[in-house]
């Protein structure tokens, strides 16, 4: 091969291999596509525009660059000269980026700033940015006399953007201002004010008028300077404003309230004119529109909106003496004075002065002259004496009717008509017409013996009220009165005052510390003071102290034996009959309403004999029904209410307090009301969760009271078995449940089988209840299961209504007799009670398992939606308050628990939108006032998630 | 006449500086300086006996409510419509903690007898106890079982009282785990305690001052003639606990005997609404502030 190339002769150039270019070539455009990518990294190329590598190995060159990868150019490398820095320094080189940039790598930066092409450059923007950088790349090469970059001012654009060639041919000339002439006047104005500003102090006695008055004949004085404003219009005038304050340079303190600027200026001007202030309208200009309702003075914050809560609610007060203070002019002590002055006297007319001397002279007139005889104190008459005098002569005496019913009502009625009056016996003789038993009062059977009993009766009644006379000057409760001071020195009372503060005290007592068993039965202080204020046997000493001895006894309960030790000097039968007396009065009483209540309860007895005497044990039950009675009658105010309240550890700590629930676990539900606690919370419930509720006042009242065994355990069927607590129960608990529970001996495998029944059951009817739900279908559920919620929701309405439980307790009654077949499959109370916690400690769960369709990952508007139908319908149901439609209700059964949470976290969360849910706020309002801690909790709870 | 005399009634000071309607004006433990909070977003300390403001604290992003200072006048909280309870230090004026957490304006606070904790009662019907001395800026105890704005806040040694709009009084005992609750049928703007501890004072909004007696509840005196119907002005007992003093919403200060509730003297005190009183711990002395902005001293 050698041999043979030396043979050939070669003329002109060789024409280039192709396939070498070819493939350099397709190498170059597959790199531009992307295509080099998808191979490995060591076999991808870098290469430059051309398609020549840049870079090569270490040994073929390194990095593409300079000419052919050798020198800076063609020439070869040549060492820069050195130029020392010492002479010009200030052509001292300064480096820059570009300097570290290929050619191709400045053309990339140049193409991505974006400007205007100067003939879009309307505004000369551009163009001055553009002279801007030619000045500063001129200054690089030759040091200017300013330093540092020039002013805008001193820079004009070059070139003629295309605004201004459009305005030239709209006719404008340069040097020329755009605006018309009219306009233009304001700078001039401008320019004039400020210079006035200036000679104000020449000038003083000037008013804005004459200011411009003034402007015009310096104009029409000073033609060549009115031309020269003419000829240079766009030109804007500057117009020195000499320094007169003592605030920083630049610094205006009026900047951002001109306002006040105009208010100093008067001011000072004011000062000038000897003092003399006329009051600013500062107000108007101040403070416009809207600061109306803000306080004055006092903004918000520019990333806060105006609310209702920035309201003045304070409005009217007149701040127009409370200005800014600047800090060279000390407000004036003569402000203090003026202000004073206008307090003193704010009631004298604007414009109108105070007169010094009035003609009106006030007639005076001496007191009245008091008779020498006068004594200061009025006697009066008792009050039945006003009425009907005692008669003088006395009736003759006339044994009593043989009919012993006859004569206790004689004696009976004649002690209230001498107490009541005579009013009172023409009432029931009117109202008694008919009646045989009243004929005495009409002049038949036994007239005599009353007419007798009456003169007897009024004769003692008169003594007593005089004796009270005597002692007893006023009635006033609160100051101590001679026989209080008397009883406190051990004397012995005549009336029954010391008594009456021992009830009260006692009673008030037991209310404090209701952990003793007597304060079921005890009545607020409000009643008793109530039966204190109304002494019904104020008469009769004697049987006021008795009456006081049963009130005393009625409402600390307990068996009655001792208290009529005293008086074993009276007959049973009267007694009896004052026993009666008695009873009726205290009931009276607490019905609150004096006078009308006394008449009452004296008609009461009567009714009693009527029907045959009879003896009413007082035992619980008529002291429940007086308890509901007091319940009723104590919604006048102040009413108290007793809540459990759990105050945390720290809290304790903090007041270095013993915790009162030490060690015990969250608080339970707080009851809404003694009856609920009484008659529904059984006591297998309580029991189980003795431990956690403390010794109080509840738990007191369960245990005393001897519920029998059935309504335990028809209140154990009350709510759905919680299948995750039948389920994953501990042992331990369950025997602490047996423990603390004598009433569930049922062993555990029960249970367990009890909740695998309970937990198909569930399933299947909540599936098949929701199902029915999404088309609309009426699902009936099991019976049992449907018997078990029924209690709950009754529950939940009595709760819900706390007021009006007496009124339904027989339909509960009945209620219960009915659930009583059912007891003995569902007996899982105590445990069910335990897992209603749980559960509601893991509402995610409850949710999950209990109600398929409503889960929390079900869209928030669609079991909204049901939650608010729900209540409409629970609504219905606790209006009704019929036991006929359990089959609607049970539907809901299940959820009511958490539909009623449900129902009041939509309360709270639309409490500040009133608008919003009407609804369910209506049918869950009451509810929410009495909903438990536990459901705030949850509901909050159930927000935090939503947020999350 | 001898009644009036020893009640403060003389003008002693008028402390001005607050721009705007001043809120509260309270004493210290020992009545040597007093605090007063107002719409101008500052808290002022001065020296009432002498007339002169000692302080200014500003921090607040909207109007200062209400102020009270430790036992041992090291620190004071405040809280506002900025819904949060500041705790300052006194001396150095610097806020130490700031608790954050109430849902709306918050309208009073007090510390307990051994400073360690501060209550507050705010507008979203809670009163929420907050730690001072661990770092924690979460409430200890948040108590919602008000039904409405809780307005004042009173404590005890061992007890919290709050009065709300709902009308209610609530007492919460920390020693029985109790609630009490004493429902007066008109909204509440104020409670004050007797000095004895027995009685709660409670300012109703149908311009009536209610005294209580704690332990029962019931209703021992109503003192009226005063105006109070849409502002929250504040009551308070004499140190005697003899008199009972309001402010009311036509500028006037009203005394009562507290046994027969008669009006023994009543003087203008103000222009305009008067929303605090407060007394000194000792001696007779008495701080007004109103919304005309500014605090006037009263001594006998």
């Amino acid at each position: 091969m050698a041999s043979d190339e030396e043979d050939f002769v070669f003329h002109g150039t060789p024409i280039e291999r192709e396939e070498e270019i070819v493939s350099r070539k397709k190498k170059a455009v597959a790199g531009a596509s992307g295509n080099l990518r998808t191979l490995p990294a060591w076999k991808q190329e870098v290469t430059d525009e051309e398609g020549r590598r840049r870079f090569h190995g270490a040994f073929t060159g390194g990095y593409s660059a300079g000419y052919y990868n050798t020198v800076g150019s063609k020439d070869g490398w040549a060492p820069q000269s050195f130029t020392s820095s010492r002479k010009n320094r200030a052509g001292a080189r300064k480096q820059s980026i570009s300097d570290f940039l290929d050619e191709d790598e400045k053309a990339d930066m140049e193409g991505q700033s974006l400007s205007a092409s100067s003939q879009f450059d309307t505004f000369g923007f551009t163009a001055a940015e553009y002279s801007r950088k030619q000045v500063e790349k001129e200054q690089h090469e030759r040091p200017s006399a300013i330093p540092g970059p020039v002013p805008d001012e001193l820079i004009a654009p070059v070139s003629e953007s295309i605004g201004v060639k459009l305005l030239l041919k709209m006719g404008w000339r340069r040097g020329h201002s755009i605006k018309d002439v009219r306009a233009s006047s304001d700078a001039r104005r401008e320019a004039r004010k400020a210079f006035l500003a200036f000679s104000t102090d020449e000038n003083t006695k000037e008013t804005s008028d004459s200011m411009v008055s003034e402007t015009e004949v310096e104009t029409s004085l000073d033609p060549q300077f009115s031309e020269d404003i003419k000829i240079s219009e766009s030109i804007p005038v500057y117009v020195l404003n000499p320094k007169q304050d003592l605030h920083g340079l630049g610094y205006d303190p009026f900047k951002h309230a001109p306002e006040f600027r105009e208010k100093k200026r008067s001011r000072l001007s004011a000062n000038k004119e000897a003092g003399f202030r006329k009051p600013l309208s500062m107000k108007e200009s101040l403070f416009g529109p809207k600061s109306g309702k803000t306080a004055p003075g006092f903004g918000i914050g520019a990333l806060e909106e105006l609310d209702v809560e920035d309201e003045d609610v304070y409005g009217g007060y007149d701040f127009d003496q409370t200005y800014v203070i600047e800090d060279e002019q000390p407000a004036k002590p003569s402000n203090d004075n003026r202000l004073r002055l206008t307090s003193k006297e704010h009631d004298v007319l604007p414009g109108f002065g105070a007169a010094k001397n009035s003609d009106y002279s006030m007639e005076r007139f001496n007191p009245p002259t008091i008779p020498k005889d006068f004594v200061a104190r009025h006697k009066f008459a008792g009050p039945l004496e006003a009425e009907s005098k005692p008669t003088l002569s006395a009736p003759p005496d006339v044994p009593p009717p043989a009919d012993n019913n006859l004569k206790l009502l004689i004696e009976g009625f004649a002690t209230f008509v001498s107490r009541c009056g005579k009013l009172y016996e023409d009432l029931s003789r009117e109202k008694n017409q008919s009646n045989q038993l009243f004929d005495f009062l009409r002049g038949g059977n036994g007239h005599e013996y009353y007419a007798r009993r009456l003169w007897e009766e009024q004769q003692k009644r008169s003594d007593q009220s005089k004796l009270t006379l005597d002692v007893k000057p006023s009635s006033s409760v609160q100051k101590m009165t001679a026989e209080e001071r008397g009883s406190l020195l051990g004397e012995k009372p005549l009336q029954r005052s010391l008594k009456e503060t021992d009830t009260s005290a006692s009673s008030g007592g037991s209310f404090q510390f209701p952990t003793n068993l007597s304060d079921t039965f005890t009545k607020s202080a409000s009643t008793q003071e109530a039966a204190d204020a109304v002494k019904p046997f104020k008469d009769d000493p004697a049987k006021q102290e008795r009456f006081e001895q049963f009130l005393k006894e009625k409402y600390k309960g307990g068996l009655r034996s001792t208290d009529f030790n005293r008086v074993n000097s009276m007959s049973e039968s009267a007694r009896a009959q004052e026993r009666l007396d008695f009873e009726a009065a205290a009931e009276a009483i607490e019905k609150g309403k004096a006078y009308k209540e006394v008449r009452r309860a004296t008609e009461r007895p009567l009714d009693f004999l009527a029907g045959g005497l009879q003896f009413t044990s007082g035992g619980t039950e008529q002291i429940k029904d007086t308890g509901v009675v007091d319940m009723k009658s104590s919604t006048t105010y102040p009413k108290r209410e007793e809540f459990q309240w759990r105050p945390s550890p720290l809290l304790c700590k903090r007041f270095d307090l013993p915790d009162p629930f030490m060690g015990k676990l969250p608080p339970a539900p707080r009851a809404r009301n003694k009856m609920d606690s009484l008659i529904f919370l059984p006591d297998t419930v309580k029991a189980a969760s003795a431990h956690q509720v403390s010794e109080s006042q509840e738990h007191k009242k369960e245990t005393s009271i001897d519920e029998p065994e059935v309504e335990v355990e028809v209140e154990n069927v009350e709510r759905p078995v919680d299948l995750y607590k039948a389920i994953f129960s501990d042992d331990s608990e369950d025997d602490e449940d047996h423990v603390m529970n004598g009433k569930i001996q049922e062993g555990q495998e029960k249970k367990n089988e009890a909740a695998a029944s309970t937990l198909n059951r569930l399933i299947a009817g909540d599936f098949l209840e929701s199902l029915g739900k999404e088309l609309g279908f009426e699902v009936p559920s099991d019976v049992p299961y449907q018997e078990g919620t029924k209690p709950m929701e009754e529950e939940s309405k009595s709760r819900s209504k706390p007021e009006g439980s007496s009124d339904k307790r027989p339909d509960r009654a009945g209620f219960k007799q009915k659930v009583e077949e059912k007891t003995s499959s569902l007996t899982l109370g105590s445990e069910e009670e335990k897992s209603r916690k749980q559960k509601e400690k893991s509402p995610r769960k409850r949710s999950g398992g209990n109600d398929l369709s409503s889960s929390e990952s079900s869209g928030d508007e669609r079991s909204k939606k049901r939650s608010s139908k729900k209540d409409r319908y629970r609504n219905n149901d606790s209006e009704s308050d019929s036991s006929s439609d359990y089959h609607s209700r049970d539907k809901q059964g299940s959820r009511s628990r958490r539909k009623r949470r449900e129902s009041s976290r939509e309360k709270r969360s639309s409490h500040k939108k009133h608008s919003k849910h009407h609804r369910s706020k209506k049918s869950s309002s009451s509810k929410l006032v009495y909903s438990s801690d536990e459901d705030r909790k949850e509901s909050k709870r159930e927000k935090r998630r939503r947020r999350d | 006449m001898s009644a009036t005399a020893e009640l403060p009634t003389k003008e002693a000071h008028v402390l001005k500086g607050h721009e705007g309607a001043v809120l509260a004006a309270r004493f210290n433990g020992d009545g040597n300086y007093a605090l007063t909070c107002g719409k101008d977003r500052t808290i002022r300390l001065w020296n009432p006996h002498r007339g002169i403001l000692i302080k200014t604290y500003k921090s607040h992003g909207r109007e200062v409510r209400d102020v009270h200072v430790t036992s041992d006048n090291a620190k004071f909280c405040s809280c506002g419509g900025d819904r949060q309870v500041y705790y300052w230090d006194v001396s150095t004026g610097r806020v130490i903690r700031k608790f954050r957490g109430h849902d709306g304006e918050v309208n009073a606070v007090k510390f307990n007898d051994s400073s360690s904790v501060v209550v507050s009662a705010g507008f979203d019907r809670s009163l929420r106890v907050w730690d001072c001395r661990s770092h924690s800026v979460e409430p200890v105890q948040i108590i919602d079982t008000f039904l409405d704005t809780v307005m004042s806040v009173v404590l005890t040694k061992t007890e919290i009282i709050g009065g709300s709009v709902d009308g209610t009084v609530r007492t919460f005992d920390m020693r029985i785990g109790r609630e009490m609750s004493d429902n007066l049928g008109q909204p509440v703007s104020c409670i004050s305690i007797s000095n004895d501890g027995n009685c709660v004072l409670a300012g109703c909004l149908d311009s009536t001052l209610r005294l209580l007696d704690r332990t029962t509840g019931e209703l021992l005196q109503v003192y009226r003639g005063h105006i109070s119907k849409s502002f929250k002005t504040d009551c308070c007992l004499t140190n005697s606990d003899a008199h009972v003093i309001g402010g009311s919403e036509d500028g006037l200060v009203f005394f009562w005997d507290l046994v027969d509730a008669k009006v023994v003297s009543k003087f203008r005190a103000h222009d305009l609404v008067v929303t605090s009183v407060s007394y000194h711990p000792k001696e007779d002395c008495m701080l007004t502030s109103s919304v005309d902005g500014t605090i006037r001293v009263w001594k006998k």
